[in-house]
């Protein structure tokens, strides 16, 4: 098998942490999704949480790791959140990557002039540029009633990965 | 910046198309969804029916399908191309001899100027 092992190689690993586990994105060359999901963690949602994005990156060895920066002043992420993308922050000192981490705001002011947008109306803008992918991974709009659909950390992910290529923070 | 790629991309283009592991490893006649898991997570490498069956499948060729194979595969060629290129200079010198250095000068130069000029 051939050995992609080059850390420069201009891949990105994006996860997003949830309740329920976490979304995930790899992007290549700023245009190309190349893998995206949810995976679901459960008993010790942490540790499974680890060994899962642990396995991600050994199979994809990203150049950089992008995360949202939970331990922000204005941040409502959990303490569970805060903890998990700490160490999955420090996972990046093993694994030979870099680690960008970009605020709810940051992510809303890429994505929106005046920074005032919707998770919602984020993953529909990302669905219509990656149509072939995502399209047809895009939850119905959330009834105020509901809890978040599960394939809304795909799309958080995504957002992330993108505002990196672009930022390139 | 070159972009060092991924053993083949069967994972993104099976989730574009929205099918399970199970479905492709049918489809490829592979048995079950563990074989193509195994192509997926590059621990396992399909062989020349299984690659023609996924180009069927996916609509993509297989050079795209299975880049960064393909990638190391043309590295291996240009380095044996680059080989017979000396021991052409070693033959006498006569039109046939120049066109097969031609060739071989081209298959030789393909890979190299990719990875000068990604």
């Amino acid at each position: 098998m051939s050995k992609h092992t080059h850390r420069r190689n201009g891949r990105i690993l994006a996860i997003a942490p949830s309740s329920r586990g976490f979304g995930f994105a790899v992007m290549e060359g700023g245009e190309t999704l190349v893998d995206w999901g949810v995976k679901s963690v459960a008993g010790d949602k942490n540790a499974d949480a680890l060994k899962k994005v642990g396995a991600m990156i050994s199979l994809y060895k990203p150049a950089v790791l992008v995360l949202e920066d939970a331990s922000a002043k204005w941040s409502r992420r959990s303490r569970r959140i805060r903890d998990i993308t700490k160490t999955i922050a420090a996972m990046s000192a093993t694994a030979q990557m870099k680690v960008a981490l970009f605020t709810r705001n940051q992510v809303m002011r890429f994505f929106f002039e005046d920074g005032v947008g919707t998770k919602y109306t984020i993953a529909r803008i990302i669905a219509m540029r990656f149509p072939e992918e995502l399209g047809h991974r895009l939850p119905p709009k959330r009834k105020p009633w509901k809890s978040e659909d599960y394939r809304m950390g795909i799309f958080d992910a995504v957002a992330l990965a993108i505002t990196k290529q672009v930022r390139g923070k | 910046m070159t972009l060092s790629q991924l053993p083949n991309y069967l994972r993104k283009h099976r989730k574009r198309l929205g099918l399970s592991q199970n479905e492709v490893a049918f489809l490829l006649g592979a048995g079950s969804g563990a074989k193509a898991c195994r192509y997926e997570r590059f621990s396992r490498e399909p062989g020349f029916r299984t690659a023609l069956a996924c180009e069927a499948v996916f609509q993509r060729p297989i050079r795209e399908l299975f880049a960064g194979l393909y990638e190391e595969i043309e590295r291996e060629v240009a380095g044996r191309a680059m080989e017979l290129v000396l021991k052409t200079g070693q033959m006498k010198s006569d039109r046939q001899t120049a066109r097969k250095r031609e060739t071989l000068e081209r298959i030789a130069a393909s890979k190299s100027k990719k990875h000068h000029n990604p």
